[in-house]
């Protein structure tokens, strides 16, 4: 517990540049897999750390405040052997953005996540489904933010979402999730 | 020619997804088939490798294939799409030799049914995709990547095709009389949907819309089937989630439905947010046609804000077999909207918008696809 607070001192928070201005979605891709770009960062100083500290950086996707793009929040944290575990921690952790929406129904926790043939399997407790109160705009942008935190990484292409194990059709019923999911550039808000 | 000024003029109907109709039309202007940045290389570079996999987009749900050539070099690449005597996509690599990579590679048929892969004379490689429909331009994307030291990655040439859409099935006319319209209230019964703040339940809302919208067809001649009439589980209580919406679906193709529409209150974590938005599948040539002029309708009558007409990859729109589209009506979860969805004046308003938005779909549908059957 103690050990995630101080996670969360490190957390640096990105502000998009652009966050509230220009509003036209990616119209294509220029890689493989897009480089989130054109964020501040900012770090904050943390007492006791060792500043010289190897540190990571991980991202994580955030609803804007219309609730119609994804924006990337870049976090800094110490280096780990789990980088793809503390990005859906991460994910599951309220920033307390006020620009961005938390997307996480509470009460969601991760059970587990193992990378296979380039698919994430991600596993998470049922309240995933049972607390989710979300219209289906919320259920897509909650989906595409966890499948876009995990594609960040370059060796998953897909998600397959699990709830207690199994795999899922639907997560508030709207979505089809019950194939693996591959990452979706267009709900990402172009940076200027 | 013709089928590409229908495409474009599909393109220009089709409007806003998720960006402005100006994106749409320019996407399709660019083609996003062109030559990447040339390079000269002095000796030849060599194919080392070919992978590719099928990718469905998390937010939309729209279907391509990938297939990403490794290169021992820089290259550049370009591309061309053949119709006869079967539909090809020709991606030429200029200066570029045969490595290791196999002659010929079979695919799954969905959206490419194989790869051959030839040296020509003028010292190009030529990758020749077999495609089991036509596809226009804008289907395919062609770039070129450099080696990424650090996750080594070597030079890979990037080839995108999308799914395309299958040959139309369908032929309408204009207006609603005798017309056999699906109407599905969102959840229902055990399932409340979505709850406001003041406890508003999103299957209460979306059953008294649904009710308006019926009477008000029903008055125009048109055959309405209710996939729910009452508080009920179409399914049964407490189903698996996605037996409740295979139930839904099957009220729609177990008969000659003309279209499917699903109604739904709209919720997200944030109470700031708001408007209208009708989403839409893309597996006809007339989902994103209904999806537009029902968003059309709502935001005429209901005048909240427009958030457009959006593909998603919802289950009730993907696995119905002729068009259809999920309107959210407003949201939920925005206290303004809340007080609107349970008024009657606003459910008389929204549900009129509905109703124009299906009359003026058959009329547009009506003058799409040629000739009547």
């Amino acid at each position: 517990m103690i050990g995630s607070f101080k996670i969360m001192f490190l957390i640096v928070l990105l502000v998009l540049v652009n966050l509230l201005t220009g509003c036209q979605p990616n119209s294509g891709e220029q890689g493989e897999k897009q480089q989130t770009s054109q964020e501040i960062v900012k770090t904050l100083p943390v007492a006791g750390q060792d500043n010289a500290a190897k540190t990571q950086r991980i991202v994580v996707y955030r609803a804007t405040k219309d609730a119609r793009y994804l924006v990337p929040e870049v976090h800094e944290v110490p280096q780990n052997d789990h980088p793809v575990k503390t990005a859906l921690e991460l994910l599951l952790t309220d920033s307390h953005n006020p620009d961005t929406i938390f997307l996480l129904p509470p009460g969601t926790k991760l059970r587990g996540v193992s990378v296979k043939n380039g698919v994430a399997y991600v596993d998470f407790n049922e309240k995933l489904i049972k607390g989710s109160n979300e219209g289906s705009t919320g259920e897509m942008l909650m989906v595409a933010a966890i499948v876009n935190t995990l594609t960040e990484f370059s060796e998953i292409d897909k998600v397959q979402i699990m709830v207690e194990g199994k795999k899922v059709d639907t997560l508030a019923g709207h979505m089809d999730v019950s194939e693996p999911l591959s990452r979706s550039e267009k709900i990402i808000k172009k940076s200027l | 020619m013709r089928r590409a000024i229908g495409l474009l003029i599909f393109y220009a109907v089709i409007g806003t997804v998720f960006g402005s109709t100006t994106d749409v039309v320019l996407a399709a202007a660019q083609g996003g088939a062109k030559p990447s940045v040339a390079v000269a290389t002095k000796r030849l570079a060599e194919l080392t490798q070919v992978r590719w996999a099928i990718h469905t987009d998390a937010a939309t749900g729209g279907s391509k294939i990938r297939i990403v050539v490794d290169v021992s070099d820089q290259v550049d690449a370009s591309s061309e799409i053949l119709s006869t005597p079967t539909p090809k996509l020709v991606i030429t690599v200029k200066g570029a030799r045969l490595g290791k990579v196999p002659k010929a590679i079979a695919m799954d048929g969905k959206i490419a049914d194989g790869i051959s892969i030839e040296a020509d004379e003028e010292k190009n490689t030529r990758i020749v995709i077999d495609l089991p429909l036509m596809i226009d331009e804008d289907n395919v994307k062609v770039f070129t990547l450099r080696k990424d030291p650090v996750t080594k990655r070597p030079n890979r040439i990037v080839i995108d095709i999308d799914k395309p859409v299958p040959p139309v099935e369908f032929s309408f006319t204009p207006g609603l009389r005798n017309k056999v319209i699906v109407l599905d209230p969102g959840h229902g019964g055990s399932d409340p949907g979505a709850i406001g703040l003041n406890k508003t339940m999103e299957k209460d809302v979306t059953l008294a819309v649904a009710q308006i919208v019926k009477n008000l067809l029903v008055s125009e001649g048109a055959v309405v089937v209710m996939t729910r009439a009452d508080d009920r589980d179409v399914f049964a209580p407490n189903a698996t989630a996605v037996d409740e919406l295979k139930a839904r679906t099957t009220v729609g193709n177990s008969r000659k439905t003309d279209i499917f529409v699903s109604i739904h209150a709209d919720s997200c974590p944030a109470r700031s947010a708001g408007g209208t938005t009708a989403y839409y599948y893309q597996k006809t040539r007339y989902d994103a046609l209904l999806a537009q002029n029902l968003e059309s309708g709502m935001i005429d009558k209901g005048n909240l804000y427009e958030r457009g007409a959006a593909t998603a990859n919802f289950y009730v729109i993907k696995r119905t077999m002729m068009p259809a589209a999920l309107v959210e009506l407003a949201f939920i979860s925005n206290p303004d909207e809340e007080k609107l969805l349970v008024s009657n004046s606003f459910q008389q308003k929204i549900a009129q918008g509905i109703v124009d938005g299906m009359k003026n779909f058959f009329e547009q549908a009506a003058n799409l696809g040629g000739a009547k059957r």
